[in-house]
């Protein structure tokens, strides 16, 4: 049998993992990033919303392969309608808008060009690609390294790697393999469906409604989708509804304040997908294996937006992993040297994570609803106003 | 409070959007998924949390329960 060396592993190619790949290949680091898939990003589980500057602090720029549409700014709901809205193009307008030397605020993507273009540029940057192929295990062995037990189009391959990353998603086997504390709680774990619709109107804002009355446990959305599309969507917290999210979204579109609006949407495409609104892992590694991403529950836990901190964190993850791995402690990976990397994510991007996810967390423990929708709605109104400590999450 | 009798899952795959949730919700040690991004159909679950049944976006995951012997009935 086959037996591939490389420096690093990476399970799932999705933001996180192909970022960790691109930046470690581009330093010299040997790269092999496999997805179980056979159409990156597909099916879809994500509405696709990210910032501008977390394309850029990561060093993407905004492409027509997969960007959607640009969006400018804000609109958050309470439950009968009202709202605050926080439009850029206006708040400052110099700087923000449609025309020649203004920028967007962020984008809505495609997720799967998105991923498949990230997975572009890692490959450009030196990493090797396997699609069609699944992680099935991994031990550690004497040499300091471990070895990794993949399958691909049916063909079982070993591959030897310094470190594995574990960048496979919400649906994480890697962490499970390590024998981490991954699992989720039910009242943290959103169930969310979305619709891609044709006949409704957007003008370029990430419109957010809250209220237990339409998405118990969660918020539902209107995002602009390009080609004149929009998606409406919403997750919702199991403990807090004995109905499924089809239902909910369902009479939201139905029966809400926007239901004119509504009235003659078409559906062209049905996502969903389970959205954590969750503190990140507490440990998010082991003897030669780290988390990254979704696996490493890096999801911003009072919005659901996980691509930029999927980013971010790769980048983090890549840094650490090439300064680690080309200094003298570079032969021991063992979980004592790994949580470097943890450490290192808390101090840039976990630590504010976590502050944000005690936040959610009081708002949810009110147990009268009247309160809670209140809370709900100031806090999304102010985690998006332009003075936001977390503008950069 | 006794054990929850061991069940086994079907999947309604016509409303199945393979989104996963029920993997990510579910508490058993790795593997137990199926190839389509849901968790297994094939196997017992002896836990019998249900919570998958719970978080599915599309209500489409139902269960039966398992006997563990021929003398224990079947609860529909």
């Amino acid at each position: 049998m086959d037996k591939h060396t490389y420096d690093l592993l990476i399970i799932g190619s999705g933001p996180a993992g192909a970022t960790v790949g691109r930046f470690a290949a581009a330093a010299g680091l040997s790269v092999l990033l496999v997805d179980k898939k056979q159409e990156l990003g597909a099916p879809i589980q994500c509405s696709g919303a990210v910032s501008r500057h977390a394309l850029e602090d990561v060093g993407i720029a905004p492409d027509d392969e997969y960007v959607l549409e640009a969006i400018y700014g804000f609109a958050i709901y309470d439950q009968a309608g009202a709202s605050t809205k926080i439009d850029y193009r206006k708040l400052k307008a110099d700087e923000y808008g449609e025309a020649p030397g203004r920028k967007p605020l962020g984008y809505v993507v495609d997720r799967r060009r998105f991923d498949r273009y990230l997975m572009t540029q890692a490959e450009r940057a030196g990493v090797e690609t396997w699609l069609k192929t699944e992680g099935l295990g991994y031990k550690p062995t004497p040499d300091g390294r471990c070895d990794v037990s993949l399958r691909r189009f049916n063909q079982e391959i070993t591959v030897s790697c310094k470190v594995l990353v574990g960048a496979d998603g919400l649906m994480s086997q890697v962490g499970k393999w390590a024998g981490l504390q991954t699992h989720i709680k039910i009242t943290e774990l959103a169930g969310c469906l979305q619709f891609i619709v044709d006949n409704v109107e957007t003008e370029g804002l990430l419109e957010i409604v809250t209220g237990h009355e339409w998405a118990p446990g969660g918020y539902a959305w209107v995002f602009p989708k390009g080609h004149g599309y929009a998606e409406i969507g919403l997750g919702v917290i199991p403990t807090l509804t004995d109905k499924p999210a089809r239902w909910h979204l369902d009479r939201f579109i139905k029966e809400s304040f926007f239901k004119d609006r509504f009235k003659n949407s078409r559906i062209l495409e049905i996502q969903g997908g389970g959205v954590p609104l969750a503190a990140p892992l507490r440990t998010q590694y082991a003897d030669n294996m780290i988390l990254v991403g979704d696996a490493a529950r890096h999801v911003n836990p009072v919005t659901g937006g996980g691509i930029h901190t999927a980013l971010s964190g790769g980048k983090i993850a890549a840094q650490f992993l090439i300064a680690h791995l080309s200094g003298t402690m570079g032969k021991d990976c063992s979980a004592a040297q790994m949580k470097g990397y943890q450490d290192t994510w808390l101090e840039q991007l976990g630590d504010k994570m976590w502050k944000l996810y005690h936040t959610k967390t009081k708002v949810f423990q009110h147990a009268d609803v009247v309160t809670r929708d209140a809370e709900l709605y100031a806090t999304m109104s102010d985690y998006f106003d332009p003075n936001s400590e977390y503008k950069k999450i | 409070m006794s054990k929850p009798a061991p069940v086994i899952f079907d999947i309604g795959w016509n409303a199945c959007i393979n989104c996963g949730a029920c993997v990510a919700i579910c508490p058993q040690e790795a593997g137990f998924i199926s190839p389509f991004d849901t968790i297994a159909v094939n196997e017992v679950c002896d836990i019998a949390c249900l919570l998958c049944e719970k978080i599915c976006p599309v209500d489409t995951i139902t269960h039966e329960t398992i006997t563990t012997g021929p003398q224990t009935p079947t609860i529909p």
